[in-house]
């Protein structure tokens, strides 16, 4: 059943790609026979079949997932979301720190810990990586938007 | 021979520099602590420090000495969970957890580890003198190869990897056709036409490659221990005092010498890496020296074999690699990527135009080794250790190592969202057997596969015959064929079936 | 080279008027390059970077932002960054074709300010040193009477500056450039291995590249598409124009600033690159990169590229590439 679904899902997205093969894909002129489409043909088609044979004959029954999985999974994406779309206004160090204190909590670690873990990956992490490495990693909005203010009144006071 | 020497001594001034040589060090350390890292085999191990290695701005031979150094520490790392935890990295330690942890539990656990550093070391070693050897020779006979003989190295290619990866043909192919399709996004090379990028000029270019990498592979490792996550510390056989003896290597030389030859040439066939070689490996050694039945129940023979064979089967990949332009394994294929950042097209003409490159990254492979072997003797203790990090801490530290890696490329907190998608999407093929290596592969061999067709035809002006007209291609095509119709061939004169039964229905 | 002598001419002219030591008062100097590390873009930014060091107040900085072979950059500078003044991005002749062609959007090249170059390189008709063919007249003859008997490989797509060599090459001879047979190769280095392969019989490349490739003896330039005659090493080589075709591709790198910038703040950096112009050390570093001396600054600059883009949508409207 999970492989039919999974094949269900590529089966929509191969056959948006096969159309835009045969139909949108065409160059002014080109110097050999094939052209930009019939690559992409070649494979849509491929594709399908192989799809096809999935639906026919899936040999994946079921996943094997609990509820509370599929639940601690769901948490997991939405972290990462989250921590991918805090990354530049939080800067590295909160948005790490924040990222890593939950997920060590919700895999099991006592709280303390876990806090003191995503302190330190936050802390580390930057020093290491933006410090010594010279990787250029968010400072973070709202700090750079605080140094720029310092910044240009020193300047006024020089 | 000269040119090989002469080679070796360009090579070994690159890597002899001290900046080169820390690098070698360092990736063979931090290689063997990520690799030791339960979990996380080679193949992500690379993928997640990938991006942070290129982004550090050193010059590519430096940049790629030190993802070598990675590899093949991550590599050796990944046998340590191996044998004191049964649990294998990555597919290409399967094989070591046979032999590998029944020692340990029979208390030898740290004769057990000195033994495969050192088998690693024989075949990894013995691997590297071969590729000195035969690379500049595969080279020079390579600049011969015209597109049309590419293509049937295409499908050479192609064909090893369907014969020999996976469980479900189907899914095997399904998978290099998504990566052979993904491949296909961005502008075409021949005629210069955007081909489905619905007007996003980030990816006129083609999706890049790094963020492939990291989301098939590093994020949907990350899904993978949160799905399995057991909470607290995995359980981990001491690493006790026992030390490998001078009988022990007497009694595994040949052992080691055998598989260090199939591991080799076994890598070398493109699309198979690691895992075939030391599947087969401990299959040989198994069917020539297992006479008294010891062979799964702490066999030092045993462990030897794959070890010996995953790491000359690591070299051996490096060698269609660099001379082909075509990866032998997941791992040369991320490694290829890596050239490509650097514009720096791997293929026959690597070796005359930039040999710093080329002879310093072989170089670096020999200094590699020992120093492999130099850290790992001593230090297994520390790297054992790495077993004993909380899952907890494990599993957010990887996501966090991702986000560094692929956000320091470019600073695009878009991307950060892509890899999370793409790891979604790389764990649910794993969950459903796909193997993720055929992705990747097809995603990289797309475009040579294409562009060189589309170029054969070019110069033939349409004509298809052009595709057979040279015996290094019809040769090719041989082979392909030989490697789809031996291993069934071979499993029907083994396995004689029962009457009616269809054939290959024993797999 | 008559423009890089007018343009040192008055880079010459500009330092005696400014005295000698004057440094442009730039913050934070940028210069974008619109790729990976490594890449062409990358090496124009260093000779800006090194070149302009004595005449700029502050260090400058190189950073990277790839995608879309530059179309993400020039629709980040025709958007969000277009009065940046302390940033400037680099750019070649390729560039230039995808605006052409619309690969940058709708931005034309009159929506940035053009500063100064980089430095330049120029096309060269390359064969194997076993070819039937001595120099470019035998060659021109046979693709005049059979495009398609001569097959021409080149190291980029239908549309690239490497494809346009050949459009130019066929339409020197009479011909459409759809009629030659031609094959894209990704990058200079596979169609020189097709080249000496056997696979393809002529290679349109680059000056620049060949450099490493001429002691060998393998392969030999029919002609250089320069405007003048090359210095060492390519002393003895004659261009096409000697050879009686108007074949002339001289391949631009350089940079450009958002449209939106202040004439003060543009003529800053047009003063650094002319003080730069006047030194002998821009001249070691431009060669250092595998640059030829082409230095052009400002109006000229912005006059030279009006002219290429112009003979640029010549050719590709004529190929259909533009509707």
């Amino acid at each position: 059943m999970a492989d039919r679904i999974f094949a269900g899902v590529l089966l929509a997205v191969t056959m948006a790609y096969a159309a835009i093969a045969f139909t949108a894909i065409s160059a002014p002129f080109q110097y050999d026979p094939l052209g930009p489409e019939s690559w992409p043909r070649i494979l849509a088609v491929v594709a399908l079949a192989c799809i096809a044979g999935i639906l026919w004959k899936p040999d994946t029954e079921a996943l094997g997932i609990a509820r509370q999985v599929w639940f601690r999974l769901a948490a997991t994406v939405l972290a990462l979301i989250a921590y991918a779309e805090l990354y530049e206004p939080l800067g590295f160090v909160v948005a790490t720190f924040l990222y890593g204190t939950v997920m060590a909590l919700m895999l099991g670690a006592p709280r303390l810990r876990a806090a003191g873990f995503g302190l330190a990956a936050g802390i580390i992490g930057y020093l290491v990586c933006a410090s010594l490495l010279g990787l250029n990693l968010p400072l973070g909005e709202l700090v750079e938007a605080a140094f720029t203010e310092t910044e240009t009144a020193t300047e006024e006071e020089g | 021979m000269d040119a090989v020497l002469s080679g070796l001594a360009t090579g070994f001034a690159v890597a002899l520099d001290p900046f080169n040589l820390m690098l070698v060090l360092l990736g063979c350390f931090f290689g063997t602590l990520i690799g030791a890292l339960p979990g996380i085999g080679p193949i992500n191990g690379v993928a997640i420090l990938l991006p942070i290695a290129y982004g550090l701005g050193f010059p590519p031979e430096s940049a790629l000495i030190l993802l070598a150094g990675i590899y093949y520490g991550a590599e050796y790392g990944g046998r340590i969970s191996s044998i004191l935890l049964n649990v294998p990295g990555d597919a290409g330690a399967v094989m070591t957890t046979l032999d590998g942890n029944p020692m340990a539990r029979n208390g030898e656990a740290g004769r057990a580890l000195s033994l495969s550093a050192v088998a690693s070391f024989a075949g990894g070693t013995f691997a590297v003198v071969l590729m000195s050897l035969f690379a500049p020779l595969l080279a020079t006979f390579a600049v011969t190869f015209s597109p049309a003989d590419y293509v049937a190295l295409m499908v050479f290619a192609f064909a090893s990897l369907a014969s020999l990866v996976g469980k479900n043909p189907t899914k095997t192919l399904l998978g290099a056709v998504i990566g052979l399709m993904l491949a296909t996004i961005g502008i075409d090379a021949n005629t210069g036409v955007a081909r489905y990028t619905f007007g996003i000029p980030d990816i006129l270019a083609g999706i890049d490659f790094l963020i492939v990498v990291v989301g098939l592979f590093g994020m949907a490792e990350l899904l993978t221990l949160v799905e399995q996550q057991v909470s607290g510390k995995l359980r981990t056989l001491p690493v006790d005092s026992s030390f490998v003896r001078m009988t022990d290597l007497a009694r595994t030389k040949w052992t080691i010498l055998r598989c260090s030859v199939i591991g080799f040439f076994i890598g070398i066939l493109p699309g198979t890496g690691a895992s075939v070689a030391s599947a087969v490996a401990y299959g040989t050694e198994k069917r020539i020296s297992d006479t008294e039945g010891t062979f799964g129940k702490g066999d030092m023979r045993g462990l030897a074999a794959p070890e010996a064979a995953n790491n000359a089967a690591a070299g051996g990949a490096m060698v269609p690699m660099l001379t082909l332009g075509i990866p032998g394994s997941g791992t040369t294929a991320i490694l290829l990527g890596a050239l490509l950042m650097f514009n720096i097209q791997p293929g026959p003409m690597m070796f005359a135009q930039r040999p710093e490159i080329a002879w310093g990254l072989i170089a670096s492979m020999y200094l590699g080794n020992v120093a492999l072997l130099v850290i790992n003797l001593p230090l297994v203790g520390l790297f054992a250790r790495m077993l004993t990090i909380p899952q907890h801490y494990l599993t957010p530290l990887i996501a966090i190592l991702a986000f560094i890696g692929i956000y320091t490329i470019v600073g695009n907190p878009f991307d950060l969202l892509l890899i999370t998608g793409l790891g979604l999407f790389g764990w649910f093929l794993r969950k459903l057997d796909f193997s993720l290596a055929p992705v990747i592969l097809g995603f990289v061999l797309g475009g040579l596969f294409e562009n060189n067709l589309r170029r054969a035809l070019s110069i033939s002006g349409g004509d298809w015959g052009i595709l057979v007209a040279d015996w290094k291609s019809l040769t090719l095509y041989g082979l392909a064929v030989l490697v789809v119709v031996l291993p069934i061939w071979l499993a029907r004169r083994n396995r004689p079936r029962p009457e009616g039964a269809p054939v290959g229905a024993g797999n | 080279m008559t423009l890089a002598r007018i343009g040192t001419a008055l880079a010459v002219a500009m330092s005696v008027a400014a005295p000698a030591l004057a440094q442009s008062d730039i913050r934070t100097p940028e210069c974008v390059a619109p790729a990976n590390p490594g890449g062409g873009f990358d090496l124009t930014c260093r000779v800006a970077q090194k070149g302009l060091e004595p005449h700029l107040t502050a260090p400058m900085q190189v950073t990277f932002m790839p995608g879309g072979i530059g179309a993400v950059a020039y629709n980040m500078f025709n958007t969000t960054r277009t009065d940046d003044a302390s940033a400037i991005v680099a750019f070649s002749t390729g560039s230039l074709l995808n605006i052409v062609t619309g690969k940058y959007g709708a931005f034309t090249e009159q929506d940035v300010r053009w500063v100064a170059t980089a430095g330049a390189d120029f096309g060269a008709v390359v064969v194997r040193a076993d070819s039937e063919y001595q120099d470019l007249a035998g060659l021109m003859a046979d693709l005049g009477s059979d495009p398609a008997s001569v097959v021409v490989g080149a190291g980029g797509s239908v549309g690239s500056q490497d494809w346009m060599k050949g459009a130019l090459l066929i339409r020197e001879t009479g011909g459409a450039p759809m009629d030659m047979r031609y094959v894209a190769f990704d990058g200079g280095g596979d169609a020189i291995a097709a080249l000496l392969g056997g696979s393809i019989e002529v290679y349109l490349g680059d000056v620049g590249e060949m450099v490493s490739h001429l002691e060998s003896g393998q392969m030999r330039i029919l002609g250089v598409m320069s405007p003048e005659r090359l210095d060492e090493p390519f002393a003895e080589i004659p261009t096409a124009i000697e050879q009686g075709f108007d074949l002339e591709w001289t391949i631009l790198r350089g940079f450009y600033m958002g449209g939106e910038t202040s004439d003060a703040d543009y003529a800053k950096w047009v003063d650094a690159f002319e003080a730069a112009y006047a030194t002998p050390e821009w001249a070691e570093v431009q060669k250092a990169q595998g640059l030829l001396p082409l230095n052009l600054a400002g109006a000229e600059l912005e006059a030279a590229i009006a002219d290429s883009v112009a003979r640029l949508s010549g050719v590709a409207s004529e190929a259909g590439l533009i509707n």
